[in-house]
């Protein structure tokens, strides 16, 4: 065991003192990282402008009470709305004049329209420079009127069904009541990263199979040097030499991607979660990606051969689990981009930076540890060609 | 061949091929405690497949290896601490410095604490390189890297050293030094199979030499039992001026000289076909004189081991 030790140590060091590996491994996925968060990374930071609000109706009509309450709700630390009940010519005005982003004019005894169920129709001004606040306004008084119309519809209904004025006013009360709104900050998503985070995970996801390729295709470039022949002749069992390269791989790809993790978080702002499932996330992963690398250490001639292997294979991993952009599809392609490490490796820490814990990454910490093994089965099914012939 | 339970390494009937084409064919030989064997043949001889399957790095595929009564096969793992190999190839860690290299070579070996740094220190002293075991190997030149290459097949002082061609693309200074190292670990009672395809290598270090040709043993013996194979003849070519008298009493009188076989004449010197040249040489010199021959020159050729491998393969070691 000894031996296993020392050859660990030694591939270690030298791939410590290797430029590219440092380059690969560690500053060139910072620099993509630092890149790609100034150019795609300020999607989670928009902020709403604020929005005045013109309501212009007949006063004392309950019903827009109603929605000028709700829409008074709307005001929150995210959503700045501001309304102002006025009279509809003036509603209009201030649209006109820029001093509200939006006019919304109920006709002349809406409350009554509404109540029976009455076609009509409410008239909105957006402002020149009404934004995507005025949407959002806009779709919440669409689903209040729609609601208010679901309202008289089931009273409607009660009335054929022969209930009692009092019956009917509280059918309808309940309908109106029912459509209130709220704001709640959160996720779309709790188990999605944010973008800076899947910014982060993704890099360091493929450039994970850059860094875990120096440790295997050493082997190769070890026997160019005719250093494999030598430690073939040494007093120690042939497994060693093999298990100590996938041994450096693992613990480089390891270190590396923590690292990524752990400084790209700090400078983008992006948390994963709880040390041990993630610990448990990276080690997955590399395990993956040092299977991979063992299946073109298999069948690539030369170290050339296996760089070239190496590139392609983790373009395709990278780009294929997300690490640029999301990538989506159906059906069976679906599946198969599902079994991708990479994109194991972002869902995973998708669910952890929710707060999700060991119990929860079951599922992409089985693909990745599945992907492993299956890889190297394949590797040593298939003829050697490399560096182990 | 004759082998005794002494004897370091016995190869028998050792076959090896790669595919179709037999690379090693039938090759026996031993190798006695501190002998030096070497393995002299061409390029493409098959001198590094038989060594590879010595080391254990290639399976046999006929025939056995047998090192110190232990059998060689590819996952062996204790008959390989009997075996120190220097490859053709330098087999070094470039980013590492001598010492690293042989820091790290020694701990497989199973060297540690201090035994392995005084065998360090001892091995960087025979290689000559002390005073450079701070500097990275790639910095080296050619020749300090062969010497650090032979340096690591030392660490564990091997029962049977194995150097496979350590002298090619070697400087003549490099390649002094390299073999005078090799003669002082025979001295010391070491083992030693030596590859070369340089006839005075050979020579110089081998106390038996086998002559390996397209895979196989063509022949097998100390420097003068092969060069008797040749029917190991000398010849000494006397220069000069002389009348024709007495040149014809010169060679009259030389042919009645024991171990005298022929001489030849022509007009300005004698040729000699003798046995053991530089026992005549003194009373050849001396006929001719009293014959009236004014000498120039006087030359002695002996047959070496190219004129060997001419005899038994057909062609120049050379080719």
């Amino acid at each position: 065991m000894s031996t296993l030790l020392t050859l660990v140590a030694q591939g270690l060091r030298q791939g410590l003192r290797d430029k590219t590996v440092i380059l690969f491994g560690f500053v060139v996925p910072l620099v993509l990282m630092f890149v790609f968060n100034l150019v795609f990374g300020d999607t989670d930071e928009r902020e709403f402008e604020p929005l005045t609000v013109a309501v212009g109706a007949q006063a004392g009509d309950q019903m827009v009470g109603v929605v000028t309450d709700v829409l008074g709700d709307l005001d929150s630390e995210t959503l700045d709305v501001t309304v102002v009940e006025v009279d509809p010519d003036e509603s209009r005005a201030m649209v006109a004049d820029g001093d509200a982003g939006l006019a919304i004019v109920f006709p002349d005894n809406f409350g009554g329209a509404a109540q029976m169920g009455t076609p009509t129709t409410v008239d909105v001004r957006r402002g020149e420079d009404a934004g995507v606040e005025a949407d959002v306004v806009l779709s919440v008084v669409d689903g209040i009127l729609q609601q208010f119309g679901d309202a008289a519809t089931t009273a409607r209904a009660g009335l054929a069904e022969g209930l009692d004025a009092e019956q009917l006013a509280q059918v309808a009360q309940a309908s109106v009541e029912g459509a209130g709104y709220a704001i709640e900050e959160g996720q779309a998503d709790d188990q999605q990263l944010s973008a800076g985070g899947a910014l982060v995970a993704g890099q360091a996801g493929l450039f994970l199979l850059f860094t875990v390729s120096f440790g295997v295709t050493a082997l190769l470039v070890e026997r160019e040097n005719g250093t494999l022949a030598r430690l073939r002749s040494l007093p120690l069992p042939a497994w060693q030499i093999t298990t100590a390269k996938a041994l450096v791989s693992f613990l480089t790809g390891m270190l590396s991607t923590g690292v990524l993790l752990t400084a790209g978080g700090f400078l983008f702002g992006a948390s994963f979660g709880s040390l041990i499932p993630v610990a448990l996330l990276v080690a997955s992963v590399a395990a993956a990606a040092t299977s991979v690398m063992f299946l073109i250490a298999r069948v690539a001639r030369t170290s050339e051969q296996a760089g070239v292997a190496t590139s392609i294979v983790s373009i395709v991993l990278g780009v294929g689990g997300g690490a640029f952009f999301p990538i989506s599809a159906a059906g069976a392609l679906a599946g198969v981009l599902d079994l991708n490490p990479v994109a194991a490796l972002l869902r995973g820490l998708g669910i952890t930076s929710a707060g999700g814990g060991v119990a929860d990454i079951g599922v992409p910490v089985a693909i990745m540890l599945g992907f492993a093994v299956v890889m190297l089965l394949v590797s040593r099914l298939v003829p050697d060609r490399g560096a182990m012939a | 061949m004759t082998s005794t339970p002494d004897d370091v390494l016995v190869v028998d009937h050792l076959v090896r091929r790669f595919g179709d084409f037999t690379a090693v064919d039938d090759v026996s030989f031993r190798i006695a405690p501190g002998e030096t064997y070497g393995l002299l043949g061409p390029n493409g001889a098959g001198k590094t497949t038989a060594i590879s399957v010595i080391a254990g790095l290639l399976k046999a595929d006929g025939g056995s290896v047998t090192i110190a009564g232990e059998t060689m096969r590819p996952d062996a793992v204790s008959v390989k601490r009997h075996i120190g190999l220097v490859p053709q190839d330098l087999a070094l860690y470039p980013d590492l410095s001598a010492r690293e290299n042989l820091v790290f070579f020694a701990k497989l070996y199973g060297l540690r604490g201090k035994e392995l740094a005084s065998r360090v220190d001892e091995v960087l002293e025979t290689i000559g390189l002390a005073d450079r075991a701070k500097d990275l190997s790639k910095e080296y030149s050619g020749g300090m890297k062969r010497r650090l290459n032979i340096g690591v097949g030392l660490l564990h002082r091997p029962t049977l050293l194995i150097l496979d061609e350590p002298t090619v693309g070697v400087d003549p200074q490099s390649r002094n030094s390299i073999l005078e190292a090799v003669e002082a670990l025979s001295g010391e009672g070491m083992a030693v199979l030596y590859t070369t395809h340089y006839m005075e290598e050979a020579e110089r270090l081998c106390d038996r030499i086998g002559i390996i040709d397209t895979g196989q043993l063509r022949a097998e013996g100390t420097r003068d039992e092969l060069i008797r194979l040749t029917g190991g003849t000398d010849t000494i070519r006397l220069g000069g001026r002389v009348d024709t008298t007495g040149q014809e009493e010169a060679a009259r009188s030389m042919r009645t000289l024991h171990g005298v076989e022929r001489v030849d004449a022509d007009r300005h010197s004698l040729s000699l076909t003798v046995h053991d040249a530089p026992t005549l040489v003194a009373e050849v010199v001396r006929m001719a004189a009293e014959a009236g021959m004014k000498l120039t020159d006087v030359e002695i050729s002996r047959p070496d081991l190219e004129s060997v491998f001419l005899h038994v393969t057909g062609k120049a070691l050379r080719d």
